[in-house]
C-alpha cells in the first residue's frame, strides 16, 4: 500500500513537472519570432546596393590537400532583382572563368545563369535547376553562392525550433524545409537548421541534411564585422560530412561605397574578363 | 617607323616564311604600322604600365597510334602569357607558343603555312620547333565603346565539337579537329569594336589579316583524302598542285563582320553577318596534256562569301536548348560531272545546329547536337550529299569536387555512317598539375569525313603544368 502511495506521488510530481515544462516551452516558443519573421529580418538587412570584393577559395580534401582560387566578385541590386558576377583570376587552369547570375524576385521566374569557359572561349547558358550542384569544386552549391547572406523565402517553409550560441553570439535556430519534393531535389537539401544571430540578423551557422535525411554539411559564417556601416562576413567555412571535403571562403577588399558599373553584369563582360 | 617595318620584314624572311607574290612583306609592314599607331593612340597621355601579370603553361603529350603502333606525337608546348595593366583601365595581353615535336609523327612541317598572312605566320626554328605569337591585343573602354585591337580570337556561335558560325578565325587542321579549338583556332589581327545600342550589343569586326585554314600536305598524318574534300587523279594521270593563291590586298581583301546580340525574355539571341573569304581554298582543277602524259593541275584559290546567321539559347528546368543557323551565299563543292571543266560547282549553303543539354543528375552533363548542312542549289555530279547530317553526343561527369572528370564524345555522320569516338579521363593532382588519358577512335567509310582517318586511331597521355 505504501509502495502504491509513493508510486502515485512520484507519478503526480512527474506529470506536474512535464506539464510545467510543456507550458514553459510553449510560453518560450511563443516569445520566439517565427521562422518566416526571422527570414524576413535577414533579407531586410542592408547589404548595400552594390558591392565589390576579392574572394579567396580554399578547397581542402580529406587528406588535407589544398587547392586555392583567387577571384574578384561584384553584386548589384536593380530594384529587387539581383545581379552578381565572379571572375576567376588564379590559378592558371581556371583563370578567366566567370559566372554571371540574374536573380529575379518573381517566384515564377527561374534565375538566368551563364558561365564563361576560357577553354571554349564561349559564354554558356547554365540551367537554373543546376542550383543544387556544387559550384566549381567547392562545398557551396550554386544556390548557396547566389544567396550570399540572404535566405530563400520562396523555396522553404520555416519554423523556429530553439536557441543556441555560436562563437559567443546568441542565435535562434530556424528549421527550414523545402516546400516540395521537387524543390528539395533541385536544392539537394532535405532540411536545414540555421542559427541566426538576432543582434545583427545574420546566419552564423547552417546545418544541412540531404534529401534522405542524412547529415550533409555545415557552414559557419565568421569574422563578421561592419564595413562602411554594413555587417559583412569575411570568412565562410563549409564542411561536407559525407566526403570530408572542406571549403574556406575568405573575403577581402570589400567595398560598398565605390559603386559597380552595370557593364560588368553582361555576357560580354564575362567573356572579356577583368 | 620605316625601320620597324624593315626589321620585321627582314626577320620574317630569315625565319623561313615565304612571302606571297604581291608584296606580302609590305602587308606585314602595314600590320606593324597599324599596331604601333593603335598602341600610340590609345596609350597616349597619362597611361603607364602599372602592373604585369605573368603566367603560362607547359604541356607534354604523347599520342600513340594503335592501328600501326607508332609514336604519332611527342609534343612539348610552352605558352607564356603576359598581361600588362595600365592605370587608365586598358590592358595589353601577349600570349606566345613554343611547340616542339620530339618525334615528328604528325609531320607538322608539312602543314601548309602559305595560307598564313605574313604578320600571323608562325616561325620554324627547326622543322619540328614552331614558335608563334598566339595573341597580342590591347583591350579597353573608350567612352561607351569597348575596343580590342590586335591579334585575337573572335568566337561566334553556340555549338560544341563542330562549327557553323565559328568561322571568323581560321583553323589549323594539323590534327584534323582533334585539337581543342582554342589551340587550333588561328588568331587574326583584328579591330574589334563593341558598343551597346539600346537593348542590343553590337560587335563590329574588321580583319585586315589574310590568313586562312592551315591544311596538312598530302603525306601528313592527317592529310585529307576524302573525295568530299579533295580530288583524286585516275590511274596513270599525275597531279600537279599549284601554290595557293592567297588574297593579300590589305584593304580590299580584308574581312568584316557585325554581330548584334541581346537578351530578350530569357532568350540569348544574336544576329550575325560576316563578309569573308571562305577559309577553305577551292581546289579548281584542269587537265593538261604534256609530253609526259596527262596531268591534273589543281589550282587552290580562296573565294568570297557572305555569311548571314543567328544564334539562340535558353534554359528550361534541367534543359538548355541552343542553336545556330548560318546561310553562306557562295560555297564551292566538288563535282564529278564530266562536263564540268574545273571540277567545282557553286551553290549557297544553309547550315544549322540544334543542341540540347541536360543536367538532371548532379555533376553530370549530357549533350546532344544535330548538325545539318544543305546545298541549296545542287548540280549534277555533286560529290557530297545535298543534305549532310552529323550528330554529336557528349556524356561528362565530375567526381571528387571536380578533380576528376570523365567524358565520352561521339560524333557520327549519318550520311556516310562514319564517326569519331573520344573517351577521356582527366585528373587534377594539384592546382596547376593535371594529367589525362584518352583515345581518338575513327570508324566507318574511308571516303567519309571521319572514316578517312581510320588508320589514325590513337591513345593519348598528357600532362599540363600551369604557372
Amino acid at each position: 500500500m505504501k509502495n502504491d502511495d509513493t508510486y502515485l506521488r512520484i507519478s503526480l510530481i512527474g506529470a506536474l513537472v512535464l506539464a510545467l515544462a510543456a507550458v514553459t516551452t510553449e510560453l518560450r516558443a511563443g516569445e520566439w519570432p517565427t521562422g518566416d519573421a526571422i527570414a524576413q529580418r535577414i533579407n531586410a538587412r542592408d547589404e548595400g546596393e552594390a558591392v565589390s570584393r576579392s574572394l579567396t577559395m580554399e578547397m581542402i580534401d580529406r587528406r588535407d590537400k589544398v587547392r586555392v582560387r583567387e577571384t574578384r566578385g561584384f553584386r548589384k541590386y536593380y530594384g529587387e532583382e539581383k545581379r552578381s558576377v565572379i571572375f576567376y583570376l588564379q590559378p592558371q587552369n581556371v583563370k578567366d572563368t566567370a559566372f554571371l547570375t540574374y536573380d529575379y524576385p518573381d517566384a515564377a521566374l527561374d534565375d538566368d545563369q551563364w558561365l564563361y569557359l576560357p577553354a571554349m572561349r564561349k559564354v554558356r547558358r547554365i540551367s537554373a535547376s543546376d542550383r543544387g550542384d556544387y559550384f566549381l569544386g567547392t562545398d557551396f552549391t550554386y544556390e548557396d553562392i547566389k544567396l550570399e547572406t540572404k535566405v530563400s523565402l520562396k523555396n522553404y517553409s520555416r519554423k523556429t525550433i530553439g536557441e543556441d550560441e555560436v562563437d559567443g553570439h546568441h542565435c535562434y535556430v530556424v528549421e527550414a524545409v523545402p516546400i516540395d519534393e521537387n524543390t528539395a531535389k533541385e536544392l539537394g537539401y532535405g532540411r536545414l537548421e540555421q542559427c541566426v544571430d538576432d543582434a545583427i540578423w545574420m546566419v552564423r551557422r547552417s546545418k544541412f541534411w540531404d534529401i534522405r535525411g542524412k547529415p550533409l554539411k555545415t557552414i559557419y559564417s565568421k569574422d563578421i564585422r561592419q564595413v562602411q556601416g554594413i555587417w559583412t562576413q569575411h570568412r565562410l567555412e563549409a564542411e561536407n560530412h559525407k566526403t570530408g571535403h572542406r571549403t574556406i571562403f575568405s573575403f577581402s577588399e570589400v567595398d560598398y561605397a565605390q559603386g559597380v558599373s552595370d557593364n560588368l553584369f553582361t555576357q560580354n563582360a564575362i567573356r572579356r574578363g577583368l | 617607323m620605316p625601320k620597324v617595318s624593315q626589321t620585321t620584314c627582314s626577320r620574317k624572311m630569315q625565319s623561313g616564311g615565304a612571302y606571297s607574290r604581291n608584296g606580302g612583306c609590305m602587308t606585314g609592314a602595314k600590320h606593324t604600322v597599324l599596331v604601333v599607331l593603335l598602341l600610340s593612340t590609345v596609350l597616349d597621355g597619362p597611361a603607364s604600365a602599372v602592373e604585369f601579370d605573368f603566367s603560362g603553361s607547359a604541356r607534354g603529350r604523347l599520342a600513340i597510334g594503335t592501328d600501326e603502333p607508332e609514336l604519332q606525337s611527342t609534343e612539348l608546348t610552352l605558352m607564356p602569357e603576359v598581361v600588362s595593366r595600365f592605370d587608365n583601365g586598358w590592358k595589353l595581353t601577349s600570349i606566345g607558343r613554343l611547340r616542339t615535336e620530339l618525334v615528328d609523327g604528325l609531320r607538322p612541317g608539312n602543314l601548309d603555312r602559305k595560307t598564313y598572312g605574313p604578320a600571323s605566320r608562325p616561325g620554324l626554328l627547326r622543322q619540328e620547333v614552331e614558335v608563334e605569337l598566339r595573341e597580342f591585343h590591347l583591350q579597353g573602354a573608350w567612352g561607351e565603346t569597348y575596343l580590342t585591337l590586335g591579334k585575337q580570337q573572335v568566337v561566334w556561335g553556340k555549338a560544341d565539337g563542330l562549327k557553323v558560325l565559328d568561322v571568323v578565325n581560321p583553323q589549323s587542321f594539323r590534327e584534323f579537329i582533334l585539337e581543342d579549338f582554342d589551340k587550333s583556332r588561328i588568331p587574326l589581327w583584328t579591330v574589334n569594336i563593341e558598343r551597346s545600342v539600346g537593348n542590343w550589343d553590337a560587335q563590329l569586326i574588321w580583319i585586315p589579316d589574310h590568313t586562312y585554314h592551315a591544311l596538312p600536305d598530302r603525306d601528313a598524318t592527317y592529310a585529307f583524302s576524302s573525295p568530299r574534300l579533295v580530288p583524286s587523279a585516275p590511274p596513270g594521270v599525275s597531279v600537279d598542285i599549284r601554290s595557293v593563291d592567297r588574297p593579300d590586298r590589305f584593304l580590299m581583301d580584308s574581312d568584316a563582320g557585325l554581330r548584334l546580340s541581346t537578351f530578350w525574355k530569357g532568350w540569348d539571341i544574336s544576329l550575325n553577318y560576316l563578309y569573308q573569304y571562305d577559309n577553305f581554298p577551292v581546289l579548281f582543277q584542269r587537265l593538261d596534256v604534256r609530253p609526259t602524259g596527262p596531268v591534273v593541275v589543281i589550282e587552290p584559290r580562296f573565294e568570297r562569301t557572305h555569311v548571314i546567321g543567328g544564334t539562340f539559347s535558353n534554359a528550361f528546368g534541367d534543359w538548355v536548348v541552343r542553336g545556330e543557323l548560318g546561310f553562306f551565299s557562295d560555297r564551292f563543292f566538288r563535282t564529278n560531272e564530266t562536263a564540268d571543266r574545273d571540277g567545282i560547282t557553286k551553290s549557297s549553303e544553309l547550315s544549322g545546329v540544334l543542341g540540347l543539354d541536360w543536367t538532371g543528375i548532379e555533376d553530370t552533363f549530357l549533350s546532344a547536337q544535330l548538325f545539318q548542312s544543305w546545298v541549296t542549289a545542287p548540280s549534277a555530279g555533286l560529290v557530297r550529299d545535298e543534305l549532310d547530317t552529323n550528330l554529336t553526343f557528349l556524356v561528362r561527369r565530375d567526381f571528387f569536387n571536380d578533380t576528376l572528370r570523365a567524358e565520352v564524345l561521339w560524333i557520327v555522320n549519318t550520311n556516310d555512317g562514319d564517326g569519331l569516338i573520344r573517351p577521356k579521363i582527366a585528373y587534377e593532382w594539384q592546382d596547376n598539375l593535371k594529367t589525362w588519358v584518352g583515345a581518338d577512335i575513327f570508324y566507318g567509310d574511308r571516303d567519309g569525313l571521319f572514316g578517312q582517318f581510320g588508320n589514325n586511331d590513337r591513345v593519348i597521355l598528357g600532362v599540363e603544368w600551369g604557372y
